[in-house]
């Protein structure tokens, strides 16, 4: 493999520090938010999520150094690749809370949804590169890119992870509508939308419906599926503005807040550090993605700008459900926060993402080869 | 790319950029009105949720009698409570818990089909029910420790101590009197509790929230002598049984100061289990009931005719041989007597009805009624419990001309045990009236003492001449030959004193009942320089009714026995005299040390063994306890013991100890 130089004096320093900043803040967040939970655990969460930066910065190092063009080129292999996990999942997967996520490999435990995140995003691009549209697509040539956003869909919503369904369609949509469709077919899709948003209804299941109505209504239920928000809420409003202080956030320390080092553990960060130290970190995601878009624009060319694009905006959609859902604004869905959640598979994944999106910051000068 | 393409990646980029700012605004927005707009309230509902405010009751504070013995304590107790929302079958866990913890099934039951996730079970349990209750592991079922109130030695002193209900407040007695004091300030604490309920440390900076609350509550030191005051309630019991009376009451109090030394009323009740008796018997009857006083009361009827020099010593009374008229009624000796003309002093020591008729006549209607006051009949002592009443003195303007006659020989007049006990020791106590009290001071948990209740002097009654004079009046009912009162006499010493006998006012009959009677004896000691009081009163004895024969047999039982105890120990201490002016100063006693007689029997020895010290013994009791303890003994001189052949302690090596007595209290 052929370094250009070029490649090593654009290389892209602001992009990683973001990354490396927020994964920072998530680890002290961490470390507070299971400070009195595991007490007397060897290996607390904390400590494993060092272990999973380590990793994904070994990663991320790995996707910035090949070309982004190889991974495009064997796009189709790698996302055929991450369906079979998925339906590994199926046959060996582990089962927690309900469902069917985790697939554990040499004792490590992977969720292969996390990794279609990002193998659906280099397919898109594969196909979109090769099946440009000058006009915009139409419903029929959508067809084979529907598809492969449809298949894991569907194997997610199986398992049964409704959020992470969703999110790939939105996904999908967020890549679609960029790089444009006719109107025509805009007008189609969003007449479909509208008439298959009851069929969901029908499809989901009870405690999908009932997350969803104690989201427009959590006093219905406080005690049961209304506890989340509920609890969720009181801890991020009785922060205030600057908050109770790190160690001191009652409403986490003393385990009100439920699954506080997964997707509510913005609650805890926004609880002992305010609105300030929230919008901080908001503020440094929209830094950071941002970044992500001004890589895209100046990107060579059009796989490039998709990745980036879609890597970025993936992480957007990501925070944006995640802190909504805290916040009480969107329903209760299982969306990890980006680098502040813990969970090795997403974190992996997305600083495999930041890789790429530094991939093609750097070789936005290099002619292929 | 071409530069149309950059155009329009930059439009895309750019419009979706603006989107995604709009979108951030909105979590922003959001943020603040949870954050900043209603911070303070979801903050409040957060302090709701993990913190809890809890009562805490220090422990009741002890009390305790002179010596330091433990009356009431405090000590921790299970007491069981369920959770109605965590138990699904009521009815058969009612059954199981009903049976293991002694309780009604149905109220079990009733409790526990209640909503709510909190009811009593069964308070303050035994051990054996509590691992009953505990061997049946029910879920929603708990055992919580409480403090308890618990009376060490049962009945002594019971209707003094009063009791203390399950949540530790003072309901009757001294618990319900010094409540104040005995209870510490309870006091809020902030606790932090988790999600699951439970309760947490909020940290270092909280830790003096967490600190019970201040401990505010004093142990209450008693005038009371445990030693005397079982010694009495055993006396009181025995003659209540023997005279086959309804009940009794005796009251022993230190003469100069006022400080009660026993009170006791037989049938008396076991305060651990309160509930178990009738208020009739939870009664401290000595304060709270009044009773038509008897010829116990003519003392006072002659100290205030001295007093107004109205008679002295030397008068002839005409007893008018048994029979005289007043108004429309026939006055009579008791047990139909006839006397013909008495000196003054033999009115008292023959206990002469129309003697002490002849004397109040002399002394008047109003003159009498203000002595009566003076003495505090009618009115309260202000002893510190509760409860008490002040007797009935009539207005002397209605009174018929019976009333008067009548009210001299104690019939007609209602006062209570108390009244008297005090009444009499001011006559002992150079006519300074003193107020009776039961609590000599307030030492904190660490010992330090908070506040001392001294002797308070409440008026002078009498001068002390007269005090003098009636007290000899009064000796000599006692020590002469023919008084009513000589089964009183102890030995080597003189004592005061008068017997009574009263009819009870029959409410059923709306007339005195002859049949129901009060018989009583009071009297001090030693006559010259007079240092107890004590009063026995037995309610309607079926034998032997008359006051010299019941009552005055367990005065000396009990006289007797103080005297060992005291002149064993004797402490003498002279307070401060308190403005008042008297020849005698205020003697504090206070008694310490084994009491014989009572609990702390002498250990039997024999040669070799160690030699008791007889020291403040009688001669009688010298000689009983050498008896007892197989001891040869030689006595010298009167009095009490003073000084023994060998050293108290060292082993009896000779075969025969001579005992030194003196007449003197040291």
């Amino acid at each position: 493999m052929k370094i250009d130089r070029r490649v090593v004096l654009n290389f892209e320093w602001v992009l990683p520090i973001f990354v490396l900043s927020i994964c920072a803040i998530g680890l002290v967040n961490l470390y507070s938010a299971g400070h009195n939970l595991h007490n007397s655990i060897i290996n607390p969460p904390y400590m494993k999520q060092i272990y999973w930066i380590m990793l994904g910065t070994g990663l991320m190092i790995l996707a910035f150094s090949v070309d982004y063009h190889v991974f495009v080129r064997y796009g189709y292999l790698i996302y055929g690749f991450s369906i079979l996990l998925l339906l590994a999942v199926f046959l060996y997967g582990h089962i927690t809370n309900g469902s069917q996520r985790w697939l554990v490999v040499l004792g490590f435990s992977f969720q292969p949804s996390e990794l279609v995140k990002l193998t659906m995003i280099i397919a898109l691009t594969k196909f979109i590169d090769e099946h440009k549209a000058q006009d915009g697509y139409t419903l029929g040539s959508l067809l084979i890119p529907f598809c492969i956003v449809l298949i894991p869909s569907l194997l997610i919503l199986k398992q049964p992870d409704l959020g992470t369904a969703l999110f790939l369609m939105i996904l999908f949509f967020s890549i679609v509508l960029f790089v444009g469709v006719r109107k025509q077919t805009l007008a189609v899709l969003a007449g479909t939308g509208i008439f298959l948003l009851p069929l969901l209804w029908i499809f989901m299941k009870d405690y999908q419906k009932e997350r969803l109505l104690t989201f427009l209504n959590p006093e219905l239920d406080p005690l049961g599926s209304g506890y989340h928000i509920i609890q969720s809420m009181i801890a991020v409003g009785s922060g205030g503005i600057t908050g109770k202080g790190f160690l001191k956030g009652t409403q986490s320390q003393l385990k009100f807040l439920p699954e506080q080092q997964t997707d509510f553990v913005f609650s805890v960060f926004a609880e002992e550090w305010g609105f300030l130290g929230g919008m901080i970190l908001i503020v440094l995601f929209i830094a950071l993605i941002l970044w992500g878009f001004r890589i895209g624009r100046r990107a060579r060319d059009l796989p490039g700008l998709l990745i980036a694009y879609g890597a970025s905006i993936s992480i957007f959609w990501a925070m944006f459900i995640n802190i909504g859902m805290v916040l009480g604004l969107l329903p209760v869905v299982g969306i990890p926060l980006p680098f502040l959640s813990y969970g090795g598979s997403s974190l992996v994944v997305l600083m495999i993402s930041a890789g790429l999106m530094m991939n093609v910051s750097m070789r936005r000068f290099v002619l292929q080869s | 790319m071409t530069k149309k393409a950059k155009k329009w990646i930059r439009f895309r980029v750019t419009a979706v950029s603006i989107l995604f700012i709009v979108l951030f605004v909105g979590l922003l927005s959001r943020a603040l009105q949870l954050q900043v707009i209603s911070g303070k309230t979801l903050k409040a509902l957060a302090e709701k949720q993990h913190t809890k405010n809890l009562v805490l009751y220090p422990e009741r504070k002890m009390i305790l009698d002179r010596n330091g013995q433990k009356l009431a304590v405090t000590v921790e107790a299970d007491s069981i409570y369920a959770d109605p929302s965590k138990i699904t079958e009521p009815r058969s866990v009612s059954r199981d818990l009903a049976r293991a913890c002694n309780a009604d099934r149905r109220e079990v039951e009733k409790d526990l089909s209640k909503r709510g996730s909190f009811c009593w079970i069964a308070r303050q349990v035994s051990p054996n029910q509590k691992q009953q209750v505990e061997a049946l592991n029910i879920d929603g079922v708990h055992v919580i420790r409480e403090p308890k109130r618990f009376y060490p030695h049962k009945d002594l002193a019971c209707h003094i101590l009063g009791f203390a209900g399950v949540d530790s407040t003072g309901l009757e007695g001294l618990e319900l009197e010094y409540e104040k004091y005995l209870k510490s300030i309870p006091r809020k604490v902030l606790w932090g509790r988790d999600a699951r309920g439970k309760r947490i440390y909020l940290g270092d900076n909280d830790s003096e929230k967490l600190m019970p609350g201040e401990d505010t509550g004093c142990h209450l030191i008693l005038t009371i002598d445990s030693r005397i005051q079982y010694m009495v309630e055993l006396r009181l019991k025995e003659a209540v049984e023997l005279k086959e009376a309804k009940g009794g009451t005796a009251i022993v109090m230190d003469t100069c100061t006022g400080e009660i030394l026993a009170l006791a009323n037989y049938p008396s009740f076991n305060p651990n289990t309160f509930t178990k008796y009738s208020p009739e018997l939870l009664r401290n009857r000595a304060v709270t009931d009044c009773f038509d006083p008897g010829s116990v009361f003519k003392p006072f009827v002659v100290a205030a005719a001295l007093e107004e020099g109205v008679v002295s010593e030397s008068d002839t009374i005409d007893c008018e041989n048994g029979s005289y008229i007043v108004g429309d009624r026939v006055i009579h000796e008791a047990q139909y007597k006839k006397h013909k003309k008495l000196l003054l002093p033999d009115v008292l020591k023959y206990s002469s009805n129309i003697g002490a008729v002849k004397v109040a006549e002399k002394l008047g209607k109003k003159r009498l009624y203000e002595y009566m006051q003076a003495f505090g009949f009618g009115s309260k002592t202000e002893i510190d419990l509760p409860g008490e009443v002040g007797g009935i003195v009539r207005d002397p303007g209605n009174w018929r001309p019976v009333d008067f006659a009548t009210m001299a020989f104690g019939q007609g007049i209602s006062v209570t045990a108390i009244q008297l006990v005090t009444a009499i020791s001011a006559i002992a106590n150079k006519g300074i009236l003193m107020k009776p009290h039961l609590v000599k001071g307030l030492v904190d948990k660490e010992g330090k003492v908070i506040k001392e209740f001294h002797p308070t002097a409440v008026k002078r009654v009498i001068s002390p001449v007269t005090a003098d004079r009636i007290t000899s009046i009064l000796t000599n009912v006692v020590e002469g030959d023919d008084g009513t009162g000589k089964r009183a006499q102890i030995a080597n010493v003189s004592v005061a004193g008068k017997t009574g006998t009263s009819q009870k006012f029959d409410r059923a009959l709306q007339k005195y009942s002859s049949k129901k009677v009060i018989t009583s004896f009071i009297g001090f000691f030693p006559a010259d320089n007079p240092r107890i009081t004590v009063y026995v009163m037995l309610d309607e004895p079926k034998k032997d009714r008359w006051g010299g024969m019941a009552a005055a047999p367990v005065f000396r039982d009990i006289s007797e026995q103080i005297l060992t105890c005291f002149n064993k120990d004797i402490e003498l201490k002279r307070v401060a005299d308190r403005g008042i002016e008297r020849e005698m100063k205020i003697i504090e006693v206070s008694a310490s040390g084994n009491f014989y007689g009572a609990d702390n029997e002498i250990r039997r020895i024999g040669l070799n063994s160690p030699v008791p010290d007889f020291t403040g013994m009688s001669i009688r009791e010298v000689i009983r306890a050498a008896h007892d303890l197989n001891i040869s003994i030689r006595t010298a001189g009167n009095g009490w013991a003073v000084n023994q052949t060998v050293i108290p302690g060292k082993d009896n090596e000779e075969t025969c100890i001579t005992v030194f007595f003196n007449n003197e209290i040291r």
